[in-house]
């Protein structure tokens, strides 16, 4: 069974994968395979010296992605632990709002940003993108650290406090080092979202130099309804993958944990 | 004689946390209530460039256009079929994947980040990545029909059957997200509890049914939830896989509010049509929300044991 789990998840970006290293005849012609010799890079090539070259996305969503998570980071670690204090009605309110938020899905709102976008003048502005994308994973990254904070003893910051040392001195001193693992899975977990947004990226941003990986992904296969550049196509997706594929694949054990016990323990 | 109570300093600070919360809650008030609120205000109004992109209240008449709107009830149609669909498959998979990861061996960890990477991947690459695999003639699919001596099926261009291959590829990445969630929902099960089951010669079929199922409630619930308001969003993957084609078949509800405001500028009605879909949206969660807290009333009254409750899970599906 397993190998047959690892085909259906790997078997697509495989063929990816071999479509992006085969020239275009080789991809039409089963008889130009046959014949040898159709390994190229010539798909990878033409992906770097486009204009803008395709470097330039994965640079965007890098540079997004950090600022979004930093910032996604320190406005939800307070309320994290906030909301861990409260009691009654309005810890309730709040977590039932915190995971409404979570569900509704952000294509509905690109309209309203947009025209907010355009009234603050944050269009085309790379990182203006860090406060739609913040809100949009704050819902999760406060329910992730919250549960992670109501892991944590009691008595320990209790002890903190009697030691005379306030809020700020707690949270550096005492409680973020015993949240480490919490804020990392969180962390890479807010990165991979803000990494693949896609609707408020296409509205904000019209420069192609400032795209982001989605929005370039998709002006790519948009560009070319007449001709077949598939080769260029899965190149795209492999290079628009590799990153992810590392992030993954290094943090695989913070992601699923992160998840899970988020589950679990809130 | 009770002891008395321990002074709890934490009671102080009660007040002081309220504001910690705060600067996160109004970054969520700008960002998901404001637009909610001014979408409702906006489809009172007529902005397109009749009106140079100006709003005039125009009473009712977004409204009343929708109701008659056959491309709004086309799309409504194709969203919902391809969001019940779609969740029906994930959860049905996403519990044999689960399963599957959550028995121990060598390379598990590497096994479940492997199966995750559809779910980690951003939906635009994967959809451009679909339609090479769909694509006709010559994509890979067609290639092994016609090696195989079939003719080639034009996946992408046929209006009947192209929704189809759009939940392919949806139930693609997104199975893994409920698998893991149903993971999580797996580990919480003692491991005793299942072992007893076995010594009594209990088979693996009734192992699921009587005790695995029952106790993954909460987690399903949640999955379904959370899967079934993202597929009624749906945006990214019809935008690049099909851009709505062909014929409108697989236009979404949120393309068609997409188009209406980027396309033909008429931000009155895309206002309107996205309100409406919320509404679709909120109604059919809350259905769902209800009809699963029945089921779990009624697995209450069967089973004695209670449990464990997931409240904080992941929303990035």
């Amino acid at each position: 069974m397993k190998p047959l789990l690892l085909l259906w998840s790997l078997a697509p970006l495989l063929w990816q994968l071999y479509s992006s290293l085969i020239t275009p005849e080789a991809l039409v012609d089963p008889a130009a395979v046959a014949a040898g010799s159709f390994w190229t890079l010539e798909n990878y090539r033409q992906l770097l010296v486009a204009s803008p070259p395709f470097w330039r996305p994965l640079l965007n969503s890098s540079l997004v992605g950090g600022a979004s998570t930093l910032l996604t980071l320190a406005l939800a670690l307070p309320c994290a632990y906030g909301l861990q204090r409260q009691r009654g009605a309005l810890r309730w309110a709040a977590t039932l709002v915190l995971l409404a938020a979570a569900m509704v899905p952000t294509v509905l709102l690109f309209l309203a940003l947009l025209q907010l976008a355009r009234s603050l003048d944050l269009g085309n502005r790379l990182l203006a993108l860090s406060l739609p994308y913040s809100a949009l994973n704050l819902p999760l990254a406060v329910l992730l650290l919250r549960a992670a904070f109501a892991e944590l003893p009691a008595e320990l910051e209790d002890a903190a406090r009697l030691e005379g040392m306030n809020l700020a001195a707690r949270l550096r001193h005492v409680l973020l080092p015993l949240l480490a693992p919490a804020l990392g899975s969180t962390a890479i977990l807010v990165f991979l979202s803000c990494w693949n947004e896609y609707p408020i990226a296409l509205t904000w941003i019209s420069r192609p130099e400032l795209l982001t990986l989605p929005p370039a992904i998709a002006r790519i296969a948009g560009s070319s309804l007449f001709t077949v550049p598939y080769g260029a196509f899965a190149a795209a997706t492999v290079l628009g993958s590799l990153p992810l594929l590392l992030l993954v694949l290094v943090f695989q054990r913070s992601i699923v944990s992160g998840l899970t016990q988020g589950a679990i323990k809130g | 004689m009770s002891p008395a109570p321990s002074p709890r300093p934490a009671r102080r600070q009660h007040g002081s946390a309220v504001w910690l919360m705060l600067p996160a809650f109004l970054l969520l008030a700008i960002v998901f209530l404001g637009p909610l609120l001014q979408a409702v205000w906006l489809s009172g109004q007529a902005s397109s460039l009749l009106t140079g992109l100006q709003p005039v209240a125009n009473g009712g008449a977004n409204w009343q256009r929708l109701l008659g709107d056959g491309r709004f009830w086309q799309d409504t149609v194709f969203t919902l079929r391809f969001a019940l669909v779609s969740v029906g498959l994930e959860l049905v998979l996403g519990l044999a994947m689960a399963l599957l990861l959550h028995r121990p061996g060598r390379g598990g960890g590497l096994l479940r980040a492997l199966a995750l990477l559809p779910w980690a991947l951003p939906g635009t690459v994967l959809a451009l990545g679909w339609r090479w695999i769909f694509q006709a003639p010559y994509g890979p699919l067609n290639a092994l029909i016609q090696f195989l001596g079939g003719q080639p099926y034009g996946f992408l261009t046929t209006p009947a059957t192209t929704w189809l291959f759009a939940v392919v590829a949806d139930v693609w990445k997104s199975t893994p997200f409920v698998a893991l969630l149903l993971l999580a929902g797996l580990q919480a099960i003692p491991a005793e509890l299942e072992e007893s089951l076995q010594l009594e010669g209990a088979s693996r079929a009734q192992i699921l049914r009587r005790l695995i199922l029952p106790l993954l409630g909460p987690w399903i619930r949640l999955a379904v939830l959370f899967r079934l308001a993202q597929a009624l969003g749906l945006f990214d993957l019809v935008q690049v896989l099909t851009r709505g084609g062909p014929a409108g078949s697989t236009e979404s509800l949120a393309l068609y509010a997409y188009l209406q405001a980027m396309r033909f500028l008429d931000f009155g009605y895309s206002a309107t049509v996205v309100v409406a879909t919320f509404l679709l949206l909120a109604v059919l969660t809350l259905l769902g929300w209800l009809l699963l807290r029945w089921g779990r009333g009624r697995e209450r009254d069967r089973q004695r044991g209670r449990p464990v409750s997931p409240a904080a899970a992941g929303g990035a599906g």
